[in-house]
């Protein structure tokens, strides 16, 4: 933070600083700079660290062995956690993916085509439709889960798949950043080209717009995808089976055993530790595109 | 690049079609498989699918037992996350018209609140008539709300016991305390000599525990007074429990960090916590959460308020109940008085739930070894079985939730406050709370 | 928006559109009818609503539903103490939380732009990788490195003399809530800003080195202007999720009673649905958070609007 605040001083007391100083301050290793990222990714990757190696402890060790040293019981507990009522847990896993990418995927399209729709066109009602949209942003999901669920339990659709997958497919979010994207990413010409030479509407969104797009709609669905496996309350409420439960849900229940159980928390730790890997391999290699990608594209724009 | 991008989304578009039907299909299985928690469902054949939704350890296996021998009632469980979740999302389903299971574990303190929403059917009917006979007045009293209905078959009970570390009692000298007074003495003797350890502590996050202890004094919380409900829970026996561990918080020599948390699970395995005033599950959860004491561990009445007194209270224990909702509730009956009180469920229950069975002719020939984490106190079921004869009697009224609630509330600031002026106050915050809530909603309310 | 601005540039599509924009909005709009404005508006005919019950209330019937006019408002906003603290807690939650985490955010999106700086991929991504942990289980994580017996800074902090301070206790939890929604925020927002800076062309900086400016100044005096319209948005995406704090507060009660059941306002949502089986106050204190959020959204957007949508024009 210090670096950045002294900023202007030191610009306003020297306007122009000597021509020496360019070449050196441009290629000198920013040493502060440096440690004060490795600061940050250490404080963010130290509970990281910490379910890495408590994940290896037996239950034992968890509660008496008490630093970052790790042992040797990883394994053990991946194959007790796996042996929990018939290898449920991976069954909780498949879930999650399930919801989180078959959510995302239907929530991009429909972002997508909402997004481009407000930002390429001109019709009446627009700004009122963004404002409604710019509103949903804003509701909460507490709010919004019990009325769904009596909703829902009035057509019979609670306690299935679709219960959690129909609300996940609406994200006002998603549609806010894809109007955004469209705006900056499709410039009016080539639509108008596209059309003058005769492209049908539905050709010119599906192999013009949206491959224009695409980078920003990565990034829609890098977000709904999180948003929707960071979700608890939706499945929460919404599911009474336990097979159908994602993976947020089915580890509170491990961890809530009530009074008369003992808390699996080994389970719980391995479990939060499987939970992250795959979501964190997902992001180290989608991020790298939607990063350079989304650059380009805003400065073709 | 471009046309190679648009490639790439028609296989995208095309993939996600695919999964979308594959969930489609799978989104119809399950809803075949959930049918059953709709209200149930008939096959051609008179095959009856009944739901369960449960959390109590071993439910798995008695299940896997009765579907072997009833091929035409065939459960499922679903396990649930314990206590006030699943009842939450019991009562949403009633509410909702359905999605409720056929057979729900209630806990014995949320049966009136389910009752008074409608959530339980009366299977007084599709019972065996000998029943009653199987449960002691107390557990019968709490399935029946002293009617003629009868809402659910008692499974488990929880009697309090005062759980010790023996190893520990004999490395400071220490006597198993008979009285409260004495376990006050006990408490400040061990934290004396070792400043780091305690022996026990008041959990504000478990209000059953308090209300079981309360129960032991005398108190009884709700009560019915013609078509009237009464409110009891700012009584001289609440407030005489709730000042006792005030004063033990307020000097220190008990801690005043809940329990069920890692802390208190650390606590446990290192000695810290020597001693804890629990229920008869308790071997189940000290062997869940500290295995390495093994052995170490006795148990024995709870304290007494007056020397020579048997009183208890009860933490914890459900029965099995069906619901209002259920197309088969003579089939769930069937179930359920099957499960609770035949020798064989009964066995299941002891011997792989770890549960203590409420159905008396068959706990004594379950339960005839000690726990296997007690191995060194082999009469461990006989002198349970004495204590859990002097369980006092307890009403719950329809509102427990927003007792409990409250107590959460305004016990984790006294203990906070470590005052024992503060506990008391909570008492009456608790009392409060509640009649507000049977008054805003229409209850009749004796003052 | 500016209209003006809009139509210039679109002013040639404009003329083949017509109906076809509401073929693209169809998807979109049928779902937000169902999943949003439908619950919203039942939460409204919920919040006006209550349960009466005759005599013991036992039994078949001894429930109805009645209307209830505004009394689960008048409870919500005037009755009802718990809710009004809530709001005093999440407020200053909120001008712990937000500050840090843009700032932060910032000064990393800085340093990663910056030229110079070592081992920025590494760092990238690492401080990226807490958004992928869901907050349910990001708190148990925190959780166990809270807890004075278990946690391992603790006991390195015990074994150096440093003060071991009790993070749960009274006058500490609210920090040790926001560091958890630090935590897994402040990596999102970095890339944001990441993100914008990215897209500044390099010709409007390259001047400024050439002449001398060091890096901080130009960071300070031509990289954050530009990027005002990300921080705008980052900060009101912020503040609404500070309003809706709930999975770690929620998750973190059980290992402490410094945290109430009505610690944040929608904890005392959940607390009179799930367990006062009240889902009719629930919802009028939902519609009353609702409505805050909106007011204080808009507000603060009409305040910076011409900053913030100036963005997609660029």
């Amino acid at each position: 933070m210090a670096t950045v605040v002294s900023g202007p001083q030191v610009a306003s007391a020297r306007p122009a600083a000597p021509s020496r100083r360019v070449s050196s301050s441009a290629r000198r290793p920013n040493r502060i700079g440096t440690v004060v990222l490795l600061i940050g990714a250490l404080y963010c990757l130290m509970p990281v660290v910490w379910v890495l190696t408590a994940s290896t402890k037996s239950a034992n060790e968890l509660f008496s062995t008490l630093t970052f040293v790790p042992s040797t019981h990883l394994w053990d507990n991946i194959r007790e956690l796996s042996a929990y009522r018939g290898g449920l847990y991976w069954r909780w896993m498949a879930n999650t993916a399930l919801y989180a990418g078959v959510g995302a995927l239907a929530s991009t399209l429909v972002s997508a085509m909402a997004g481009y729709g407000l930002a390429k066109f001109v019709f009446p009602g627009k700004r009122a439709v963004f404002n409604v949209i710019l509103a949903g942003v804003l509701v909460p999901g507490v709010v919004l889960a019990i009325p769904q669920y009596l909703l829902l339990a009035k057509v019979g659709l609670t306690n299935t798949y679709w219960s959690v997958l129909l609300p996940s497919m609406i994200s006002p979010y998603g549609i806010y950043l894809a109007r955004i994207y469209a705006a900056a990413s499709v410039p009016d010409d080539v639509i108008e080209a596209a059309r003058t030479d005769g492209a049908r509407e539905w050709r010119v969104f599906g192999s013009i717009s949206v491959p224009m797009m695409m980078p920003g709609l990565v990034t829609v669905f890098l977000f709904q995808f999180v948003a929707i496996w960071n979700n608890f309350m939706l499945p929460y409420i919404m599911l009474g089976n336990d097979r159908l439960f994602p993976i947020t849900v089915g580890l509170s229940g491990l961890l809530n055993q009530g009074a008369s159980q003992p808390a699996m928390y080994t389970s719980v730790i391995t479990g939060a530790l499987l939970s992250i890997l795959p979501l964190g391999a997902l992001f180290l290699t989608l991020q790298r595109y939607w990063q350079v990608d989304l650059a380009a594209g805003a400065v073709k724009a | 690049m471009r046309l190679h991008s648009g490639i790439r989304i028609g296989a995208v578009l095309a993939a996600s079609a695919l999964l979308v039907t594959a969930c489609s299909g799978g989104g119809g299985s399950a809803g075949g498989s959930t049918a059953g928690s709709t209200g149930g469902s008939t096959a051609a054949g008179g095959k009856v699918d009944l739901t369960f939704w449960t959390w109590a350890p071993g439910m798995d296996a008695i299940v896997a037992k009765w579907n072997a021998e009833n091929p035409n009632i065939q459960v499922t469980v679903n396990k649930q996350d314990g206590g006030d979740p699943a009842v939450t999302k019991l009562l949403t389903a009633i509410k909702a018209g359905s999605g409720a299971p056929d057979v729900m574990q209630t806990e014995y303190q949320k049966i009136p609140t389910l009752v008074s929403s409608d959530a339980l059917a009366d299977i007084s009917g599709d019972l065996p008539k000998d029943l009653k006979s199987h449960y002691s007045d107390g557990t019968w009293q709490a399935v029946t709300l002293g009617g003629d209905q009868v809402y659910g078959v008692p499974q488990d009970s929880g009697p309090m016991e005062f759980y010790y570390r023996t190893d520990i009692f004999q490395q400071y000298g220490l006597t198993v305390p008979k009285t409260w007074d004495e376990y006050a003495q006990v408490a400040a003797k061990l934290h004396a000599a070792d400043p780091t350890k305690y022996l026990g502590t008041f959990s504000a996050t478990d209000a059953g525990w308090f209300t079981g202890l309360a129960q032991q004094a005398g108190a009884s919380w709700w009560g019915v007074d013609g078509t009237a409900w009464s409110v009891n829970i700012d009584s001289a026996a609440t407030q005489k429990v709730a000042k006792y561990w005030g004063d033990l918080v307020e000097q220190g020599v008990i801690d005043n960090k809940p329990m069920y948390t890692p802390e208190w699970n650390a606590a446990l395995n290192d000695g810290t916590q020597a001693g804890w005033v629990s229920a008869i599950w308790a071997p189940g959860v000290l062997q869940g959460n500290a295995a390495d004491t093994k052995g170490k561990w006795a148990m024995a009445p709870l304290p007494q308020w007056n020397a020579g007194d048997n009183a208890t209270g009860n933490w914890g224990g459900s029965a099995s109940s069906v619901t209002s909702q259920s197309k088969h509730k003579a089939e769930a009956a069937k179930f359920i008085a099957w499960m609770n009180s035949s020798q064989e469920g009964v066995d299941i229950l002891a011997k792989q739930g770890g549960l203590y069975p409420a159905d008396l002719p068959g706990q004594s020939e379950a339960l005839s070894a000690p726990p296997a984490f007690f191995p060194q106190q082999t009469d461990f079921y006989k002198t349970a079985a004495d204590i859990a004869k002097s369980v006092k009697p307890f009403t719950y009224g329809p509102n427990v939730n927003v007792a409990f609630s409250s107590y959460n509330d305004a016990f984790g600031k006294a203990t906070q406050a470590k005052s024992s002026a503060a506990f008391v106050a909570a008492v009456k915050t608790m009392q409060d709370a509640t009649v507000a809530d049977l008054k805003n909603g229409g209850f009749t309310v004796k003052q | 928006m500016n209209r003006a601005t809009v139509a210039t540039p679109n002013r040639g599509v404009r003329r083949h559109t017509g109906l076809r924009a509401y073929g693209y909005l169809a998807p979109a709009a049928v779902l937000f009818t169902l999943f949003l404005a439908l619950p919203i508006v039942y939460a409204l005919y919920l919040s006006l609503r209550t349960v009466k019950v005759k005599g013991l209330g036992l039994g078949r019937g001894a429930r109805t539903e009645v209307w209830a006019g505004l009394s689960n408002y008048r409870h919500a906003l005037v009755g009802d103490p718990d809710f009004l603290g809530s709001v005093g807690r999440v407020a200053l939650y909120g001008l712990v939380l937000v500050p840090t985490m843009l700032g932060l955010a910032l000064l990393f999106a800085l340093l990663l732009d910056a030229r110079g700086a070592r081992a920025r991929g590494f760092s990238r991504v690492s401080i990226f990788l807490p958004y992928a942990v869901p907050a349910v289980i990001a708190s148990l994580l925190w959780g166990f490195l809270y807890l004075p017996r278990v946690s391992p800074f603790l006991y390195v902090a015990g074994r150096l003399g440093w003060p071991q301070p009790d993070v749960l206790s009274q006058q500490w939890v609210t920090f040790a809530i926001a560091n958890i929604g630090l935590w897994g925020g402040v990596g999102f927002n970095m890339i944001v800003i990441y993100t914008a800076l990215k897209a500044i062309p390099s010709e409007l900086y390259e001047a400024a080195r050439l002449d001398g400016a060091s890096e901080a100044a130009i960071a300070w005096r031509i990289k954050v202007p530009v990027v005002a319209p990300s921080l705008i948005l980052t900060f009101l995406f912020s503040m609404i999720a500070t309003l809706q704090v709930f999975a770690e507060p929620m998750t973190l009660r059980p290992l402490t009673n410094t945290i109430s059941s009505t610690w944040s306002p929608l904890m005392k949502v959940y607390r009179d649905a799930f367990t006062r089986n009240d889902i009719y106050s629930a919802a009028a204190t939902s519609v009353v958070i609702a409505l805050a959020t909106f007011v204080l959204s808009f507000g603060f957007l009409r305040l910076v609007q011409r900053r913030a949508f100036s963005q997609e024009n660029s």
